[in-house]
């Protein structure tokens, strides 16, 4: 058995590789866009943000914790007169526990992404590579490689991607090679329709996942808009779902929406990585199969002023239906003042299914500061725990000391089915940063 | 093996052709004015582009068609940060408190009590869960779902 303190030290030894892997990353990718001449072939700009976070709570075990976390992220770009580009963007986080380091998660982090980008001034040429997100029709992943995309004659376009995939593996394992495609047709004005397929294998090269896809985007008239997509799985032989949303504007204050979407659990969740997704835990029924269908009317009386009235029905082959609705009101004065009152009933034939949901926000800028609070509650029909109502107060205040610092912080007091009253704190540094190299080397700051 | 050869060749040959063919102007890599908060996207753009409105109330819900049909209009403002505040693969703080100041208007997921609410929003769609937890930041699900 490994002592506390060998999982400490490995788990320290985790943290600073990835934060190294992350330097040495950036160093050795960022010099060949710092060796060029810049004065004849166009600017670089570097840009980023570093958010300091701290945070006190009590946990589940009702031990007080202490957690400080670094985001950072930022970009180097260098683009040529041309107008094309190339790019290094860089993305992660790290976490240390101040209080409580008795187990080996106090400490930890991830590299979120980390690539380098061409982008060229004509045919939406991009070319990645590193760690990325790619969101191609079925595709919604991130892997370690590549990714290719460029416009060709006749409104076509096509993308392709190959590389590890980047996922977590608490109960299974999930692929270890992932590739895919989307070749779509569109008139940028009208429509976009696309074909895309994802496939990802294991180390053994067996089928892990064999996805494939259309999607739609109809753009007849300002007035109608609607996107949608169907997925199917090979492996299983069946689809994985149908999702689709149309959006129509009558008269310039009134928003119709409406969705409908069909999902079959067994084609849908196969293969996930936690077993809460599996079939194995029996959370998920395989011989389920969802169908909603959703419509929000949204009207605005007055400029700002919004009112939005929302039904949505969940219906089920084999669980009882329910139903979600209900209506938001909204003032909204942008950087400025926000206001929100909502209020939404769950009906479902299950116990469970059964509760109100009230929601009140509001929001004021004072000259630097933003003062902002917000309450939440739940009322449920049946008591969880032995508690009726679930109910969360925060408050925040903000202040921008000047266009690259802003420090906030917040206070939530709530009371629920698992704590009778909970406290969290949460302290936030916000450092932002532009810097623009120009030819000659003029320098801008924001 | 000569025929795949030429069947390569003559891909090759047309896909150039179609690429020289092409002629489009790209994207802009980055939006020439700074915007804040819920964009409407319709107050300046029209077409495919003006429906993108980020006050629209459907807009959360349809994003993720925006992003997969067109990620080089999405990357004109935002960078894959923005993506990872939610579809990442490890994080440590939930949307909704790591940006508790920047818009409370915004449809910020796990809002309030999430630890109860999660049993029965999983329950009720776990199709929803599953976009961000199903193979990526699910490692504190094994805390209770052994």
């Amino acid at each position: 058995m490994i002592s506390h303190h060998k999982k400490s030290a490995w788990s320290y030894f985790n943290f600073t590789r990835i934060l190294g892997a992350v330097a040495a990353a950036s160093s050795l990718l960022a010099t060949p866009l710092m060796a060029a001449d810049n004065s004849s072939t166009g600017y670089y700009s570097l840009s980023g943000e570093s958010d300091t976070v701290f945070r006190m709570r009590t946990n589940i075990e009702k031990n007080n914790i202490y957690p400080i976390y670094e985001y950072l992220h930022f970009d180097l770009t260098k683009t040529l007169k041309d107008g094309s580009s190339a790019s290094f963007y860089l993305g992660g986080w790290g976490r240390a526990d101040l209080a409580d380091k008795s187990t080996d998660k106090y400490t930890d982090g991830d590299l979120q992404y980390g690539y380098l980008s061409y982008r060229a001034a004509k045919n939406n040429v991009v070319i990645n590579l590193g760690r990325q997100f790619v969101t191609e029709g079925v595709a919604t992943e991130r892997l370690d490689g590549v990714y290719l995309h460029s416009d060709f004659a006749g409104g076509f376009g096509a993308a392709v991607y190959a590389g590890k995939p980047v996922i977590t593996e608490p109960n299974f394992k999930g692929g270890n090679v992932v590739y895919g495609t989307r070749i779509s047709q569109s008139d940028s004005q009208y429509y976009t329709v696309g074909l895309s397929a994802l496939k990802s294998e294991r180390e053994n090269n067996s089928r892990y996942r064999e996805e494939e896809g259309l999607d739609l985007w109809f753009h007849p008239l300002d007035q109608i808009d609607m996107t949608g997509r169907s997925t199917y799985n090979s492996i299983t032989g069946g689809w994985m779902e149908h999702a689709y949303a149309l959006s129509v504007i009558p008269l310039d204050q009134l928003r119709i929406s409406a969705d409908f979407s069909h999902v079959n659990y067994y084609d849908y969740f196969f293969n996930m990585t936690a077993s809460s997704f599996s079939f194995a835990d029996k959370l998920i029924d395989p011989n389920e199969k969802l169908t909603t269908a959703g419509v929000a009317l949204s009207y605005l009386p007055i400029k700002n002023l919004t009112v939005i009235a929302d039904y949505k029905l969940y219906n089920y082959e084999i669980a009882r239906k329910a139903e979600y609705f209900g209506g938001k009101v909204t003032y909204t004065l942008p950087q400025s003042f926000a206001v929100g009152i909502g209020l939404h009933r769950m009906e479902g034939k299950a116990d469970h299914l059964r509760y109100t949901e009230y929601r009140a926000y509001a929001s004021k800028q004072i000259g630097r500061a933003n003062v902002y609070v917000d309450f939440i509650n739940l009322e449920y029909n049946k008591r969880i725990n032995g508690v009726k109502n679930s109910y969360a107060v925060t408050g925040a205040a903000g202040y921008q000391f000047n266009k690259t610092l802003l420090l906030g912080a917040s206070m939530e007091y709530s009371r629920n089915p698992e704590f009778d009253s909970e406290l969290r704190g949460l302290l936030k540094i916000t450092y932002a940063f532009d810097t623009r190299l120009g030819e000659g080397g003029r320098k801008n700051e924001k | 093996m000569r025929s795949k050869f030429y069947i390569l060749m003559v891909l090759a040959l047309a896909l150039s052709t179609l690429y020289a063919c092409a002629n489009t102007n790209s994207i802009i890599r980055k939006h020439p004015e700074a915007l804040a908060g819920l964009t409407a996207c319709s107050e300046c753009h029209e077409s495919t582009l003006g429906a993108m409105n980020h006050q629209a109330t459907d807009f959360y819900k349809r994003h993720g068609s925006f992003s997969g049909a067109n990620p080089q209009v999405c990357a004109a403002c935002h960078q894959q940060s923005f993506c990872s505040d939610c579809h990442s693969h490890k994080e440590g703080i939930k949307p909704s408190e790591k940006f508790f100041i920047d818009a409370p208007e915004r449809n910020l997921p796990h809002r309030g009590d999430y630890l109860t609410q999660h049993r029965i929003d999983g329950r009720v769609n776990p199709v929803a869960c599953a976009k961000c937890h199903g193979r990526q930041n699910n490692e504190r699900c094994k805390t209770c779902h052994r």
